[in-house]
């Protein structure tokens, strides 16, 4: 059993989990509040000498499920979750946003963004980052197949609007 | 130029039947100047999801998640202290509890040994003392004497047991 290095197997894994955190919260600030919790978390299990067969997805699953609990929370305060979204959108532009080509790649994302969570995260860990089926069922602890019906969605919904 | 090959690929990823590989294929095929105008329609899609690898955190991200981490590291750190002077304590124990029933055991096993023996202290024959010492349930030592007296049977069993005793002693008064 390989020994996790926290330096070297964990820490250059934070902008994947920044991807999905900001797939699934939609705001930059908390998206790295996630982040850095789940390095501490993930930290931890490394301190503690736990095994772990493939800590990307362990890591990825963590942050996930913290994510989804900010998300909870916020729904709990009676913040109505979508209109944060359409009314408040994070208007802040990171520098990498300025340079692509805005205009679609914003129709796109915000429309990717707008999908159910399940198909957004599934769509982001098997498009933007690549990872297997299995993997995917994994993090999102759910079955291969549910997780291939989720991105089926989410590829038509994309489809559908490129089409139009 | 013939796009078959693309196509195809095109309609088993609406079906989600292409390999992480064929879906590498796809995004490199859409990111070429020269895309035929039947697929052109799909190239921002392909795109986004290459373009969308680029976002990372923030440039102070590593500065105030080392300040964090440090934090942590320093807190742990007291707890673990903390653990390592209660366990040796704890270790301790299972021993001082060990010694224990091994004196209950000596002391109820002399006990009925008088009580049986007293018998064989007429007759004149010894009544010979098993002692079995256990670790962990595994016999590894047996010890039989021949004993004159109750006395020197409890004796004898007490100095051979408590040579050997690691966690259980089983005295056994054997009759003959």
């Amino acid at each position: 059993m390989k020994e996790i290095s926290f330096r070297n197997d964990v820490l250059p894994l934070k902008d994947k989990l920044f991807r999905l955190a900001l797939r699934i919260t939609l705001n930059r600030e908390d998206a790295e509040d996630i982040v850095q919790e789940t390095l501490i978390r993930v930290w931890k299990e490394c301190q503690e000498g736990k095994e772990i067969d493939n800590v990307e997805a362990f890591s990825l699953t963590i942050c996930r499920n913290l994510s989804l609990d900010h998300n909870a929370k916020l729904e709990q305060r009676n913040v109505a979750f979508d209109e944060d979204v359409h009314d408040q959108p994070d208007t802040t532009r990171s520098p990498f946003e300025e340079m692509v080509d805005h205009e679609r790649f914003q129709m796109l994302n915000a429309l990717m963004n707008s999908l159910p969570e399940k198909q957004r995260t599934a769509m982001q860990l098997r498009d933007v980052e690549g990872r297997s089926y299995k993997e995917i069922a994994e993090v999102m602890q759910i079955s291969e197949s549910d997780v291939k019906v989720n991105i089926f969605r989410a590829r038509k919904a994309m489809r559908e609007k490129l089409q139009r | 130029m013939d796009y078959k090959y693309i196509e195809q690929l095109l309609d088993r990823y609406w079906e989600c039947h292409t390999s992480e590989e064929e879906e590498q294929i796809l995004r490199s095929f859409f990111a070429q100047k020269d895309v035929p105008a039947h697929l052109i329609q799909y190239a921002p899609l392909f795109a986004f999801a290459k373009e969308a690898k680029e976002e990372h955190v923030s440039a102070d991200f590593d500065k105030r998640f080392a300040e964090i981490l440090a934090e942590e590291e320093h807190s742990h750190e007291t707890v673990r202290t903390q653990a390592r002077t209660i366990s040796f304590r704890k270790r301790i124990a299972p021993f001082l509890q060990a010694a224990a029933v091994v004196a209950v055991v000596l002391t109820i096993g002399g006990a009925a040994e008088r009580a049986i023996g007293g018998a064989h202290q007429e007759e004149g024959t010894a009544a010979p003392v098993v002692a079995n010492t256990y670790i962990r349930s595994e016999r590894v030592a047996e010890v039989v004497t021949p004993a004159e007296t109750k006395n020197e049977a409890t004796a004898i069993a007490q100095s051979d047991s408590m040579s050997r005793v690691q966690v259980g002693v089983d005295v056994q008064i054997t009759e003959n």
